[in-house]
């Protein structure tokens, strides 16, 4: 009888593990040609790079609702945009798997401080003040902050229009300080996610919407009913963020971007994610991360 | 230690502005909840069944949806449906007719303690049924629940946080500490001291119906 309860308790333990395994492999990328030993690059003891290889994944924080930098796919479940293949790019350098978690707007410096997540990439503008706590790469994408508002209206024409009107951003975001210095008078609304701003912004609660040019695109492929207006208020240049200190990954990761650049996938990418929406042309920023960091303060 | 004072101090605006919308939201959610978990209670108990079951579908559908649903649909649902329903009367109307569905249930439970005697004597003298409800069985349910509704109100002050996270986005305690948070990267300060507010709350709650309790219990 004891023997019988043990067998039982060893199935019951196996079906666990199975079901786990398999329902942490949802959001699981294996990489086009990693894994093979001989492609994979060998790295010194102790380094981020070691560590990363030797358990096999890189857990990358991104956007899972911010079309097209990161955007979990209803159909096929997987997450997907530009973002994911910068990430693919690190986990495909290092011959490991890419995991990839959703990173809100004012949870992704926690992630990385406390481990949760090894890189961020999920629209993370370079600051100074978010330097303190983080580290940057290089820029990897220069976005412009822009409004967006609904075609209907024709009361907002620019930044100067938002007085007395509800605008709606990210919390955590550059725009709520942006909008507090660039449009003191106008009520700012800071949700989690911009596709809850999306949801505000279409059922009429809040005037406008103010953050990058590059996910506000994204919202008018989803609904052409509405506009963006006015200048350009911010230079946005998005960079990777890593945990403070770890020079070595830094540097790594800058390299990966480099070539990412260099070697066509960066227009590749761009030209799927946005180029093709837009019909507009980009080049691979060269703003350099000194340059990034001096425009916010 | 001063560190974690600095956070408070330096964002004393932003955390007091959070505790008094956080205020606000519960006062006026408890106001509903009493109104309407009473004439909910009324119906859970009335001669009619059609009535009794009219207080049933209430109890059941706002108890058994999770109030970030109800805080959604109160507000972009409706709004979606033509109703320019504001981010207050939202919030507060969810959370007050959320919790309303418990105190209905309290309530009738401290309606069932008050012995049937009571109802058939006061019925016999002449009393109608509102009245007898109103002057007889209700005063002496409301002594019998008011620890289990102190638990209630509790739960909601605690729930009330919810509505922050909704896409209401009321700036209310807890979002006070998100938008340190995201300010100033003091994780751990920003939330200490969002308990901190809550704790306020409650604990006045708290303090608010044991007085009651005391000033209202029948010596026995």
């Amino acid at each position: 009888m004891q023997k019988m309860r043990w067998r039982w308790l060893t199935a019951l333990v196996l079906a666990t593990g199975i079901v786990t395994a398999a329902g942490c492999g949802d959001d699981d990328e294996s990489s086009s040609d990693a894994g093979s030993t001989d492609t994979a690059r060998t790295f010194e003891a102790g380094t981020t790079m070691k560590k990363l290889q030797d358990a096999g994944e890189v857990t990358i924080g991104v956007k899972f609702d911010v079309s097209p930098f990161g955007v979990k796919n209803p159909t096929t479940g997987k997450v997907e945009g530009f973002d994911v293949d910068l990430g693919k790019a690190i986990a495909d350098e290092l011959g490991v798997k890419a995991k990839f978690v959703e990173a809100l707007s004012d949870n992704r410096i926690p992630f990385l401080k406390d481990g949760t997540t090894d890189v961020i990439l999920s629209t993370m503008t370079i600051t100074a003040e978010r330097d303190e706590e983080i580290d940057f790469s290089d820029p990897y994408f220069v976005a412009e902050g822009r409004i967006l508002v609904k075609k209907s209206d024709d009361s907002i024409k620019g930044i100067d229009d938002l007085a007395g009107k509800k605008v709606c951003t990210a919390l955590g975001s550059t725009y709520e300080a942006t909008l507090k210095k660039q449009a003191p008078k106008a009520t700012v609304r800071a949700v989690d996610s911009y596709s809850d701003c999306l949801e505000l912004v279409q059922n009429g609660a809040v005037d406008a919407e103010s953050t990058d040019d590059v996910i506000l695109t994204g919202q008018i492929i989803q609904d052409d009913s509405l506009k963006l207006v006015g200048e350009k208020l911010t230079t946005e240049p998005y960079g990777a963020g890593i945990k403070e200190g770890d020079t070595e990954f830094l540097a790594f990761v800058n390299e990966v971007f480099q070539k990412f650049k260099d070697d066509g996938r960066w227009a590749k990418s761009y030209e799927k994610w946005v180029g093709q929406f837009t019909g507009e042309d980009r080049e691979p920023p060269t703003m350099s991360l000194k340059e990034a960091l001096a425009l916010s303060t | 230690m001063s560190a974690l004072l600095d956070v408070l101090t330096e964002n004393l605006d932003e955390f007091g502005g959070g505790l008094w919308v956080t205020l606000r939201l519960v006062l006026g959610a408890f106001v509903i909840a009493i109104v309407v978990g009473t004439m909910v209670a009324a119906l859970r108990i009335a001669p009619s069944v059609w009535l009794r079951r009219l207080g049933g579908i209430y109890v059941e559908s706002f108890r058994n949806i999770p109030l970030l649903v109800l805080l959604t649909m109160a507000y972009a649902g409706l709004r979606r449906a033509g109703v320019p329903i504001d981010q207050w009367t939202a919030g507060i109307g969810a959370l007050g007719l959320y919790t309303a569905a418990y105190v209905a249930e309290v309530l009738r439970s401290g309606v069932f303690a008050v012995s049937k005697g009571q109802i058939e004597a006061s019925l016999s003298l002449g009393f109608g049924y509102a009245e007898t409800l109103r002057r007889i069985v209700l005063p002496q349910a409301f002594r019998t629940v008011i620890p289990p509704l102190g638990s209630i109100v509790i739960a909601m002050i605690k729930n009330s946080a919810i509505i922050g996270v909704s896409l209401i986005a009321l700036n209310d305690v807890l979002k006070s500490a998100r938008l340190v948070q995201a300010e100033t990267f003091k994780t751990e300060e920003a939330f200490l001291w969002a308990a901190v507010g809550y704790l306020l709350l409650t604990v006045t709650a708290t303090v608010g119906f044991r007085f009651l309790e005391r000033r209202l219990a029948i010596s026995r």
